[in-house]
């Protein structure tokens, strides 16, 4: 095939951002047909693109492929570019972000098909493509940036689709905000860039740290953290990962699309881009991975309780970001990528089975209010099962390959750190099968807890379902259209079963030789990572590590058997002893059921002294008490002096005439005695 | 051909002529006939008045009636500026009178006198002479001061205004007499010359002091300032425009003359005292201005601020002191004179308008005039391209020059305290107005003398504001007034 | 074209004045005041457009002059000129007018002649202070622009309090004026000229004063006065009440632009030194500032109350990006001036125009209105998002440079004010929420007073999309503005300090492609 012209990769953004303005200035105008036919275009042709740049590309260097050199910035002794780079990396984001992306836009036109403002959704929809794509082709860290805010933009907007809802505008604008929190890390850490390297572009940063062996920690740890920080709020992690679980509020694709495969993971990828820097830190690195255990582990038990299908889904992205975290942190980065890879494809998939659900009970999303849907939804449920079990980590589907790459990283990291981090990720896969079989058990098995007639629901008037339900986690955002329970159209099941044979094959590509493969999807990363502090397993004495790797994934699997038969146990055969324990462990339950009141601390701690800072000290202390008082009172002064000045003017003609002599006394004394007074002080 | 004593003397003759003209014509017309016609004959005189000094500028420096009097650029000057503050005047009060009081006549008879007076006092080199200059013009306003016969407020202002008046005056004649006592002579020239040989070097300084004083009570400085609002008040607007510009354009001339030219030597001593006058009246002008709600004590008080403004130019050096001084006075005077020529244009003989309140939506009714009226205040206030603001500007950089920094500061700092009060009036004139008043409000239409009056006050202030390039060159040439030719 | 070059500033700064006598003496018939007021501004808005457009980029400097004798004693020169500091804020002052005048199309209903005739000599002294080279001529412009503002305020202000906030705003500004012009005299009294080329190349050569004192006070004197224009933290006390009585129009060029451009040109020009010394402090006052106007703005629920903190939050911004001397933060802080001028002029119009149809500007009383107005929520959203400084939009490329520069010198306080960027999105967005989101509150339908009015009319939105694509356009195609701003603010900015550690001048290696080589190079230079 002839190799793709650079030029043409501008087109990859171009297109949707090109989708995004016909249907957001035009959408309102057009037909539904119209809408989506310009939203698929837009997102299928950079696709093809991306398929035709991977299948031709041809380097051997990171970066190595840059075009455009459009000046953005320019100032002297400064300057920014318009310049998009691809290297493995790139193309492995181009990859998921186009492909997943093209998928959900087809599942959202059936899914949104009932809604108001499906115009805005796709112009949206495309919006974020643009920015995503943006941040993965970036090749300077300012244009990374711009794709960065662009993501929260877009997931600011999605998230606050349902805008007369007060909770999803609340969501939306928490989103935003926890994200800028982040954002206000990765500026500071460009502007230690500019400090020391002069420069924003990946090429030259790079390239003077790589030209420096001497540079360790000392100011790049510095920048790393911040970058870090930067990372934690775009990828969900400890201690600003409280955005996601609420972002939920967005419609299910979006949530597939944004909040699981592509949009979160930018924190992963911004940190592997920056392995340069990251391998001259072990501080920031351990920091990562520390972050990452904590986080997986930590999303991972609040997930086991949870009852809104949505919610445990997002707990458990919020895990399996820890786990890509976890795997840059021990130096792993094409282990995370691989993880990103496969995580994209079952999570979407995961998330998009969901929406086929809630679809099907007409905006029920309570587990607790579904059951026994494994015959009524067919398709749906095989495919969702497929998911299940990707991510649990069954041997042979795609989460089992890059867990198991993930946990090996860790294991065989010197250091007592690392066992510690392997175990620490090793409950965390047994968590997960657990919460994850129960969503599937309480979704699929067991009796049907809803009541048909419920079905008799709206055409996507969110509010009235609303306001008909009882709602403690529940939100029905969802498009109520009820023809009774039934199985989705087939728009929104042909991106299911894709996404469904991609979660069971996905992770084929990254077999570890240990288990027979070629583990070719390392090889094709090594280019970008082949200065990674990890040393490759390529590279290594084959025989030991094997057994210990073939001896790792077999304990991982058991976990993961585990989490099946426990969750089987609890909500299969004896439902009555999960409530024995749920009633022996209430404190630990009510914990885990309130996510540690995390949300509660941050508003007491932070968010109201904030307020009651900004009101009470600055505003009516400072602003309105000292300056305002200050002008006001100076103000009286001089008219309460002019008001003792007025009383001379008394209109009786004798103390005017007084006046007139005690005025010349003073003067004449003034005259005749000026020196002497002068002399007195 | 004129002897060159008459032509050194010739306005003052003019308007003395003139104004005994409109004596003898008062009586002789009936009682219902409208004395605008004597008016006019007054404002002819003062043009001729005009013209006449200006024809004294071909003619060399030189004194007159046995160095009486001196005609200089320095006179000419303040001849200049008091005929054009008269003309204004008569031409805005042309019909004011009007079937209000009877012998309107004497009005523009007693206007002219003053005018002698204050001129008399520019160009005289001698004490005595100025005393009677002095006199003659503060007579005539105290009487003009009264003029809104039937009024207790005009009657009231009236008797205080001559009560401390003569009280102040008398303080002046004591400085001539010590100072008489001291170099034996009251001519400027040889007070100059006796000073150093002088007796009692105290009783030279005492005397500048008592004169200080009379002229300080002139020119409303404080401490001497009490009376001046109770007698603006009553007084009628356009006598008040008068007496608060002409007489003391007088006054001050007189004390540069007295300063420079009798007492140079001593300027360390007296300078001293104008500091504290001028600190004085700035702060008491414009804090007592604050609260003040009726409008003419306001000007008042404000008037007493701005001699302040124009004593710190006597603590300069000479030259740009009394530049400074000349070029202020003649802003100030077309200001202010201008702002009470509206105000009578729109209050009327019987005053209906007192407060600042009272003013309000002016602007809807009498656009032109309060956008005049608007402008003089501004003008006051020291925005710049006003006249106004050159004269804080000159006064300001002269007294810098002389190294007067802190008094430089005080002043700007009570430019500060003052914009308030002008701001105050200003922004009321443009309030919308309470629709009972509106009648009240539209007044009686403007008369073309009127009209033209106030515009010469606009033109002047614009003009004055926009290239002071003139008068400045004017003033710069007044201020050499030792050059005396025997 | 000599011809018109030479007088083309007399012709900016004089068409607004000439148009407002003209209609002064025009009778006011139906929209007859609008339409004249339009036509002059848009016709000075043309002219300033001729400036970008045959500035001499390569030799930069001062451009555009015209300098005659106005007065030989004291020396007062008729002095204009143009350079990279002043030329896009003369266009933005421009610009803003015709913006003002449709603002104010139904918003000021009667006396509409006092009101345009005052808005035109408002526009005179504010392009006249921009274009004066001599002190003299500045400080007249500058005390001139006090007084429309004032007399628009105090007579078209929206609640009773209006005279209070005009007097506050008057008071302020003119007693500090005041020491300016006390400083000013000084300078004349001690070099005979009032000419700013003179004066900054004699403080150049330090011949101004060999008191290090008096230069100290005098430059004090002069910072005060503009600091307090400004306003930088803690001069704003006249701030908040200015904007929430000023109209539309006259609050869009309230607050920033004069200020600033003072400080470049003439703090920074006749005291260099000084600047420097006190720099510290306004940096720490400007950190302070931005999270200061943020936090307190966060707590309000009045919009233009809001709008005022948030403009004191952003105009700290610039002052910080100025007092930083790098060449990327005098740059930014320009920068930010132009969309400060855009992005919060957009702001306050599209409040006036809530204002004009509910008669509240109290967001408790606003609600859902996304779903009634889609065009307006569209607009105000671009609007916030230009002003919270996303990428793309003009905010951005501001805010970056600023900080980046500032960081380089002042990195913790620099933290302190990057800390505005969270609050910045955090009250904007709230702001968006309570007006926008959420069901309609019930009060609005009595709020909007029988007449009602859905969304944009086609004049609104004449008004707000040319100011949506400026934002857009200058945060992508920035170069072309930063080019002539580059070439005074190199001059300002000290010397880039040899950064710190591995500072290396990189050579291009063969594993690593370069893309932005030329950066490098002149990295190398440092």
């Amino acid at each position: 095939m002839t190799p793709m012209s650079p030029h043409l990769i501008w087109f990859i953004p171009l297109l949707p951002f090109a989708g995004f303005v016909v249907n957001g200035l035009l959408g309102r105008r057009l037909s539904k047909n119209v809408v989506t036919g310009v939203a698929l275009f837009c997102t299928a042709l950079p696709m093809l693109l991306a398929l035709w740049l991977t299948a031709t590309f041809r380097a051997e260097h990171l970066l190595s492929l840059v075009t455009g050199h459009h000046i953005w910035i320019q100032i002297s002794g400064f300057q920014v570019l318009f310049a998009l780079a691809v290297d493995h990396l790139t193309l492995v984001m181009l990859a998921v972000v186009t492909g997943v992306g093209f998928l959900i836009h087809i599942y959202s036109a059936g899914y949104m098909a009932h809604e108001e403002g499906y115009w805005r959704f796709f112009a949206y929809l495309n919006l974020f493509m643009f920015f995503m794509l943006t941040l993965v082709l970036a090749a300077n860290f300012l244009l990374l940036f711009v794709g960065w805010e662009g993501v929260g933009l877009a997931s600011y907007l999605l998230i606050g689709f349902y805008f007369k809802k007060d909770s999803a505008a609340n969501a939306g604008k928490k989103a935003f905000i926890v994200n800028r929190i982040g954002d206000f890390g990765f500026l500071l850490a460009m502007f230690m860039m500019i400090a020391h390297f002069g420069s924003l572009s990946f090429g030259s940063v790079f390239a003077q740290v790589a030209m420096h062996p001497q540079l360790q920690g000392g100011f790049l740890t510095a920048i790393c953290l911040l970058l870090v920080l930067g990372a934690t709020g775009k990828s969900a992690q400890i201690p600003l990962y409280i955005w996601l679980p609420d972002a939920m509020e967005g419609p299910t694709p979006v949530s597939a699309l944004i909040h699981a495969a592509t949009m979160v993971t930018a924190g992963i990828y911004m940190i592997a881009r920056c392995h340069v820097l990251f391998d001259r830190s072990a501080l920031a690195l351990g920091v990562v991975a520390l972050i990452g255990a904590l986080t997986a582990i930590f999303a991972a038990t609040i997930g086991m309780v949870q009852t809104d299908i949505k919610r445990v889904l997002a707990y458990s992205t919020v895990s399996q970001l820890g786990y890509m975290f976890l795997a840059c942190g021990v130096g792993a980065y094409s282990a995370a990528i691989f993880h990103l890879l496969t995580h994209a494809f079952f999570k979407a998939l995961l998330f998009l089975a969901a929406g086929s659900v809630i679809h099907a009970l007409s905006g029920e999303q309570d587990m607790r209010n579904m059951g026994g849907l494994r015959h009524r939804i067919p398709v749906t449920f095989w495919t969702m099962t497929a998911g299940v079990f990707a991510i649990a980590g069954f041997p042979g589907l795609s989460g089992f390959f890059s867990k198991d790459e993930i946990l090996y990283h860790a294991f065989t990291m010197p250091g007592p750190m690392g066992k510690l981090l392997w175990a620490v990720g090793l409950l965390t896969a047994f968590l997960t099968a657990f919460y994850m079989f129960r969503l599937w058990y309480l979704t699929f098995f067991g009796a049907q807890r809803f009541e048909d007639h419920l079905a008799d629901g709206h055409h996507g008037d969110a509010a009235l379902v609303h306001a008909r339900k009882d709602t403690h986690a529940t939100v029905v955002a969802e498009p109520a259209h009820g023809h009774g329970v039934h199985e989705s159209s087939w728009v929104m099941l042909a991106p299911l079963v894709l996404l469904a044979i991609l979660a069971v094959s996905g992770g084929w590509i990254g077999i570890p030789m240990a288990l027979g493969g070629t583990n070719h999807f390392e090889h094709f990363m090594y280019p970008v990572f082949s200065t990674s502090v990890v040393p490759h397993r390529m590279l290594q004495a084959p025989a030991v590590s094997y057994t210990l790797e073939r001896t790792l994934a077999a304990i991982s699997v058991l976990a993961a058997v585990l989490g099946l038969l426990l969750a089987d146990y609890f909500y299969r055969r004896r439902p009555d002893a999960l409530a024995k324990l749920v009633h022996n462990t209430r404190g630990l339950h009510v914990t885990l059921v309130n996510k540690y009141w995390v949300d509660e601390i941050y508003a007491k701690l932070i968010i109201m002294p904030l307020m009651m800072l900004g009101r009470y000290a600055l505003f009516y202390g400072i602003d309105l008490a000292v300056i305002g008082g200050g002008t006001a009172l100076s103000a009286a002064g001089v008219r309460g002096t002019g008001g003792l000045l007025r009383r001379i003017q008394s209109g009786n003609i004798r103390s005017y005439a007084g006046w007139l002599a005690a005025g010349a006394a003073i003067i004449l004394a003034v005259t005749i005695f000026g020196r002497a007074i002068l002399h007195i002080f | 051909m004129l002897s060159m004593n008459v032509i050194r003397l010739l306005p003052e003759i003019i308007l003395t002529l003139s104004g005994v003209m409109v004596m003898l014509e008062e009586p002789m017309l009936p009682a219902t006939r409208s004395r605008k016609s004597l008016g006019w004959f007054a404002i002819f005189g003062t043009l001729a008045a005009g013209a006449a000094s200006l024809w004294q500028l071909h003619f060399p420096v030189g004194t007159a009636f046995y160095g009486m009097v001196q005609v200089d650029a320095f006179s000419v000057f303040f001849h200049l500026l008091i005929c054009a503050v008269v003309l204004v005047t008569l031409l805005t009060s042309l019909d004011y009178f009007e079937g209000f009081a009877t012998h309107a006549g004497e009005y523009f008879a007693l206007v002219l006198f003053g005018a002698t007076g204050m001129m008399l006092m520019t160009c005289s080199v001698e004490l005595l002479m100025v005393f009677i200059g002095l006199e003659i013009s503060s007579i005539s306003t105290y009487i003009m001061a009264g003029m809104r016969k039937g009024q207790g407020a005009s009657a009231e202002a009236a008797l205080k205004y001559f009560l401390l008046g003569s009280f102040a005056t008398a303080f002046f004649l004591y400085g001539v007499a010590l100072i008489f006592g001291a170099t034996g002579s009251t001519g400027f020239a040889a007070i100059a010359a006796g000073i150093p040989t002088a007796k009692a070097p105290l009783l030279v300084v005492t005397s500048f002091a008592l004169m200080l004083i009379g002229l300080g009570f002139k020119v409303s400085a404080a401490p001497f300032q009490v009376w001046t609002p109770d007698v603006y008040q009553g007084a009628p607007s356009p006598v008040v425009g008068l007496m608060s510009t002409a007489p003391k354009a007088a006054a001050f001339a007189v004390l540069l003359r007295v300063a420079y030219t009798a007492f140079p030597t001593l300027q360390h001593r007296w300078s001293i005292l104008i500091w504290i006058l001028a600190v004085l009246s700035m702060f008491v002008g414009n804090l007592c201005a604050l609260l003040q709600r009726d409008v003419k004590r306001m000007l008042a008080y404000s008037s007493i601020a701005h001699a302040g403004y124009i004593l710190v130019a006597y603590t300069a050096y000479q030259a740009d002191g009394i530049a400074a001084v000349c070029f202020y006075t003649a802003a100030y005077a077309a200001m202010n004179v201008g702002a009470f020529a509206v105000i009578t244009q729109v209050s009327g003989v019987k005053e209906s308008l007192s407060n600042i309140e009272d003013y309000a939506g002016i602007a809807q009714q009498r656009p032109m005039l309060s956008a005049a009226l608007a402008l003089f205040l501004l003008s006051m206030i020291g925005i710049p391209f006003t006249a106004g603001f050159f004269g804080k500007f000159y006064v300001f950089t002269a007294a810098l020059h002389a190294g007067h920094l802190w008094l430089v500061v005080l002043g700007l700092i009570n430019s500060g305290i003052a914009c308030y009060y002008y701001l105050r009036f200003l922004i009321s004139l443009y309030s919308p107005a309470p629709s009972s008043r509106a009648e009240l409000l539209r007044g009686k239409p403007l008369s073309f003398a009127a009209a033209a009056g106030i515009t010469l006050c606009v033109l002047a202030t614009l003009a004055v504001g926009i290239f002071p390039g003139h008068v400045l060159h004017l003033a710069s040439r007044a201020s050499d007034i030792t050059a005396i030719t025997h | 074209m000599m011809l018109v070059n030479n007088h083309i500033l007399t012709l900016i700064v004089f068409v607004p004045l000439v148009g407002a006598a003209l209609l002064a003496l025009l009778p006011v018939r139906g929209r007859s005041m609008q339409w004249g007021a339009l036509a002059v501004t848009l016709l000075t808005f043309l002219l300033t457009l001729h400036l970008p457009a045959h500035y001499d980029y390569i030799a930069g400097g001062m451009q555009f002059e015209s300098n005659h004798l106005w007065l030989a004693s004291p020396a007062i020169r008729y002095h204009l000129g143009v350079d990279g500091l002043s030329m896009w804020l003369i266009v933005l002052i421009g610009l803003l007018a015709p913006f003002g005048v449709l603002a104010s199309w139904r918003a000021i209903g009667d006396r509409t002649k006092e009101f345009y005739v005052l808005f035109l000599v408002q526009q005179t002294a504010m392009l006249g202070v921009f274009v004066a080279l001599d002190l003299f001529l500045f400080y007249g412009f500058w005390e001139l622009s006090l007084v429309p503002m004032t007399l628009l305020i105090a007579i078209f202000g929206r609640t009773e309090s209006r005279r209070r906030a005009a007097m506050k705003y008057f008071l302020y500004t003119f007693i500090t004026s005041a020491l300016l012009l006390v400083a000013i005299l000084w300078l004349y009294a001690r070099t005979g000229t009032f000419d700013y080329t003179v004066l900054a190349q004699m403080a150049a050569a330090h011949q101004i004063s060999t008191s290090a004192k008096a230069l100290w006070l005098a430059s004090l004197a002069f910072l005060l006065a503009f600091a307090t224009k400004v306003p930088v933290f803690p001069l704003h006390g006249w701030l908040s009440d200015a904007i929430s009585e000023a109209p539309t129009a006259a609050a869009m060029v309230l607050v920033g632009e004069l200020g600033l451009y003072a400080i470049l040109r003439f703090s920074l020009g006749i005291f260099p030194a000084e600047s420097h010394r006190i720099a510290p402090l306004m940096i720490a006052l400007t950190a302070i500032g931005v999270v200061y106007g943020a936090l307190i703005a966060l707590a309000q629920t009045d919009i233009k109350r809001l709008i005022a903190y948030a403009s004191l939050s952003h105009v700290s911004f610039c002052v910080l990006g100025i007092f930083s001397f790098t060449i990327a933060g005098i740059n930014g802080s320009i920068y930010q001036v132009i969309n400060h001028g855009i992005s919060g002029g957009a702001l306050l119009l599209l409040a006036g125009m809530l204002y004009e149809r509910y008669q509240t500007y109290d967001m408790r009383d606003y609600g859902g209105l996304a779903q009634t107005m889609p065009w307006m929520v569209t607009l105000f959203v671009i609007t916030t998002l230009a002003l919270i400084g996303l990428p793309m939009f003009n905010g951005f490329i501001g805010e970056f440079l600023v900080l980046s520069g500032a960081f380089q010198t002042h990195p913790r306080w620099t933290i302190l004010a990057t800390v505005g960027v969270i609050l910045g999105a955090a009250y904007m967005l709230w702001m968006v929420q309570r007006i926008f989101y959420g069901n309609v509150a019930p009060k609005l339908s009595t709020l909007s007073a029988g007449i009602d009015m859905p969304d944009l009319s086609d004049r609104e939105q004449i008004t707000l999309w040319p100011l949506a694509v400026l934002m857009l356009i200058l945060g992508v195609f920035s170069p072309y503005f930063l080019r002539a701003i580059d070439t005074s603010a190199v001059l300002l900015a000290d010397k880039p300090p040899a950064a710190a550690a591995p500072h290396v001048v990189v050579l291009s290696s063969a594993t690593y492609a370069l893309p932005d080589s030329s950066t490098d190079s002149a990295q190398g230079g440092k």
